[in-house]
């Protein structure tokens, strides 16, 4: 719990850090239109990682959703330009082909126990060669140029109103389970924070709930793909949390053996991590294409090593068992609001990549250095 | 002047006081056993002694030829010539012997590792000990008491003045240990000091000098070995007399809850037949204790009947009165049977989650509805069975790693047990664990007997299995060798029930 606090605190801080520097270079980049478009990546790279929190959870491995996010926006991106399908038929159709795909690959990696980096590994070559046939190598727009629910996925804002009155209920119900769980844990006997710092813990997540909602409201309100990550990141976080299949991933994660002679459907529950993933997977082209406008070849490049990374800045371990949701949100908006502050600075991809690749080698060698110096190391 | 001396040394973890003030000396020649329940902090106090704790993660004074000694890490401590033996092996399988005993230590001629060297040292090492290993050999293909034989020249071959022995002899046979022991008094003669930790009391009186005893942290007892006996010991280490170690209640007939015929099950890994023509039955109430030596097919038989292992090609099981057919044990624990396994930290732990996750997780459905979990009952049934099994720990969020082997086993039991099982399968339920929890988990198998719940004991000591069972049955190389009823238990015959077969399969 002590060590949990420290990580994420620090994590919090780098977020600070890292916002403070680009915007003392560029106040534009905590404009209200910046913190919009940020939003819109924040949602794309978030909602991958937490499917990917997902499969990491149980000791596994997606490397695949990359190219599979790219491949799923392509055709719906082509049946909706080059065969006139209406918008939500398409997006349908790549949905239920991510069910589809992501099903089996779990059930190849479950039921003849291959290593799933390999089965994924080989995804993401053959779904990258999918996609190049299904655009044919071009740029497929989402729509003629008529808005549908394909380009409504990224240009449709809640009005300002409704934003604030969604917020409020958000708010609400957020301090409400605050409250009960501080609550339970006392009847219980269990250790809580002293009520100054649970209110503070209250106090700045209303705050940053606000300060979100009225910068958003400055520009056009709050995007879908916003709404669409808090969505995603509640279902995740009550399936970690209080589900039983997300205690079993853990479980798994530990120690598999000990889990199957548990009882605990060890199979079945990977295979479900994986065709939760391979919905995510459909949900994240689609944003992706959406807010590029087509599918175009390069499309999700190297966002399976975006979902990685966010999900080990967060804490999440590759060997599984450990990791949870509100971790990689951090992750996530550290690598965004990286790669978002260096394009607004007018970097080169180049160096961007290096960055990226930097700053994930930082973050987890300084956990480890961390967790050594807090005496609390693995090897014992 | 001693060699070395530990000068008032504490140590603490979160909620626990691992060391209390310990003072142990030692002097070069002698033998000191170290004797201590489980979770007395001997494994603690020799992270202290070889480096892997630094001086400000302790405190107290380690002297060494009385000077003031700080070790900054193990490698540190091994060129003062402290070495350890541990108790779980750490070699590397696919490397030869010799280059195990060498490694990190090779000599080296002009950069290279020279291996004429390398070979000839550890085959004049292992000759002067008498140990008759190949040295060429990979660690691999030895047995796990060659193994240990070759940790024990790795630690030889630094020289050592301090040589810390941590359970060198859990996994060896007889003749090993013989072996064993001749190596620790070659030692002494040669002015190492040996500090040796064992369970096993009788080796504990044939090779030590002195005997410190550890119990909670604190070191309670010192003295030569020819001033005290066994009981002696065990009273110290324990804190109390124990008179009635294995409790039993006698059983009434009842139900038959298990009924297995003519079972003969072939592993499919090994393409080997396994189990040959095992029939048992258990009632309600009743123990029914498995012996046989090791790789008789014990725990295989248990695998076996939670559909964990191996396929029948013959015989039936019936579990109360129907016929059934297990695939995996989550169909098992669904009809009312639970295994407890050998390797608990293998097969039963999540070690660095907390008790709670531990408890409960094996029988979620209990407690949630629609896959939900409902915090409030899964709390109180793990308060419950944290009571019931009188586990102690400072809270249930404390991760199960820092928990000593008794008290993990609770938590392995309270787990299956959630279940609310009718049959329970216990796989050497109290290996590694030290007697005063021995005896609670003793009791707790009579509570769950007088609850009508039907147990199959499985254990390689005996005075346990012919203290706690009803009825045993030998196995012997996957064949039953015997069985017997409780007015029949006699060490001798169990023993031969357990060799005999395999002197009819051999000459057969």
């Amino acid at each position: 719990m002590n060590k949990l606090s420290i990580r994420e605190f620090s994590l919090f801080f780098a977020l600070i850090l890292i916002w403070m520097f680009f915007a003392a270079i560029n106040p534009e980049y905590l404009g209200a239109r910046n913190i919009s478009k940020m939003g819109v990546e924040l949602a794309m790279t978030t909602i991958i990682a937490f499917g990917m929190l997902l499969v990491l959870l149980p000791g596994q491995i997606d490397l695949s959703v990359g190219s599979g996010a790219a491949f799923l926006g392509g055709i719906a991106s082509a049946l909706v330009f080059n065969h006139s399908f209406p918008a939500p038929v398409a997006l349908g159709i790549g949905l239920v082909c991510g069910i589809v795909i992501w099903l089996l690959m779990g059930l190849i990696i479950v039921k003849h126990k291959l290593p799933a980096f390999i089965i994924t590994l080989g995804g993401l070559l053959i779904f990258r060669g999918l996609d190049h046939k299904v655009i044919d190598g071009t740029n497929v727009p989402v729509s003629h140029g008529t808005d549908n629910l394909y380009t409504y996925l990224t240009e449709f804002n809640l009005h300002p109103i409704v934003g604030w009155a969604l917020i409020t209920i958000v708010g609400l119900v957020f301090i409400y389970n605050k409250v009960q769980q501080r609550k339970r844990r006392q009847k219980f006997g269990f250790e809580v924070d002293t009520s100054e710092v649970s209110f503070l813990k209250i106090f700045v997540v209303i705050q940053a709930l606000i300060l979100a909602t009225i910068t958003f409201n400055q520009f056009q309100g709050i995007p879908l793909p916003v709404i669409i990550l808090a969505v995603v990141g509640c279902f995740v976080y009550y399936l970690t949390e209080h589900h039983t299949l997300g205690r079993h991933l853990y479980a798994i994660g530990s120690n598999e053996e000990a889990a199957r002679l548990s009882g605990i459907p060890v199979e079945r529950s990977i295979v479900t991590t994986f065709v939760i993933l391979g919905v995510l997977t459909a949900l994240t082209g689609f944003i992706q294409a959406s807010f590029v406008g087509s599918s175009t070849p390069q499309a999700c490049e190297y966002l399976e090593l975006d979902a990685i990374a966010a999900c080990v800045i967060g804490g999440t371990s590759l060997k599984g068992g450990r990791g949870n949701v509100f971790g990689v949100l951090l992750g996530s908006l550290i690598m965004v609001s990286l790669v978002k502050g260096m394009t607004l600075l007018g970097m080169e991809p180049e160096d961007k990549l290096i960055a990226r690749g930097s700053v994930l080698v930082l973050a987890v060698w300084l956990d480890i250095y961390l967790a050594r110096r807090s005496g609390i190391s693995d090897l014992s | 002047m001693s060699l070395l001396t530990c000068n008032q040394i504490s140590k603490s973890f979160p909620g626990v006081l691992a060391l209390d003030k310990v003072d142990l000396s030692i002097n070069a020649g002698e033998v000191l056993a170290l004797c201590g329940e489980n979770g007395a902090g001997k494994s603690t106090l020799i992270k202290v002694i070889s480096g892997i704790y630094t001086d400000v993660e302790f405190s107290g004074n380690l002297l060494l030829n009385d000077q003031s000694v700080s070790f900054y890490d193990l490698t540190d401590a091994e060129e003062s010539g402290i070495a350890v033996i541990y108790q779980e092996l750490a070699l590397i399988p696919r490397l030869s012997v010799a280059e195990n005993i060498y490694l990190g230590h090779e000599p080296t001629r002009g950069g290279l590792i020279d291996w004429e060297t390398l070979y000839s040292d550890a085959q004049a090492l292992l000759q002067k000990y008498n140990i008759d290993i190949d040295v060429s050999a990979p660690v691999s293909h030895l047995g796990i008491g060659q193994q240990q034989l070759v940790e024990i020249a790795k630690a030889l071959a630094k020289d050592s003045k301090i040589l810390l022995l941590d359970e060198p002899s859990a996994a060896l046979t007889d003749d090993e240990v013989v072996r064993l022991l001749e190596i620790v008094k070659q030692l002494r003669e040669q002015g190492t000091a040996c500090i040796y930790i064992s369970h096993k009391l009788d080796e504990v009186f044939q090779i030590a000098d002195r005997v410190t005893v550890l119990r909670d942290g604190q070191s309670v007892f010192t003295s030569a070995i020819s001033d005290c006996d066994q009981a002696t010991l065990i009273r110290h280490m324990v804190g109390r007399d124990i008179h009635d170690m294995f409790p039993y209640k006698s059983h009434q007939a009842s139900d038959t809850i298990l009924d297995v015929q003519d079972l003969n099950v072939f592993d499919e890994q090994r393409q080997e037949q396994r189990l040959f023509n095992i029939s048992l039955e258990v009632q309600a109430g009743e123990v029914l204790g498995i012996g046989g030596l090791m790789g008789a097919g014990r725990s295989e038989l248990l695998l076996h009947l939670m559909g964990a292992y191996g396929k029948r090609h013959q015989g039936t099981i019936r579990y109360k009165g129907q016929v059934v057919n297990l695939h995996n044990p989550a169909e098992a624990i669904k009809m009312g049977m639970v295994l407890v396994s050998e390797d608990r930290k293998r097969y039963g732990l999540f070690l660095p989650h907390s008790i709670n996750f531990n408890l409960s997780i094996a029988s979620l459905d209990r407690c949630s509805h629609g896959g939900i979990i409902n915090a409030e009952e899964e709390h109180q049934n793990n308060q419950h069975w944290f009571d019931e099994l009188n586990v102690k720990a400072p809270s249930l969020e404390v991760a199960c790693k820092t928990l000593s082997g008794g008290n993990q086993q609770k938590v392995v039991l309270g787990k299956t047990l959630m279940n609310e099982p009718s049959l329970v399968l216990l796989d050497e339920p109290t290996r590694g664990i030290d007697i005063g929890a021995k005896v609670e988990i003793y009791e707790i198998i009579n509570r769950l007997k007088s609850q009508g719940k039907a147990i199959i004991l499985v254990s390689s000591e005996m005075p346990e299995l012919m203290g706690m069972s009803d009825r045993i049955i030998v196995l012997a190389e996957g064949h039953i060798g015997g069985s017997f009823e409780r007015s029949e238990f006699d060490q001798e015959k169990l023993l031969h029930a357990a060799m005999h077969t395999q002197e009819v399969s051999t000459s057969a």
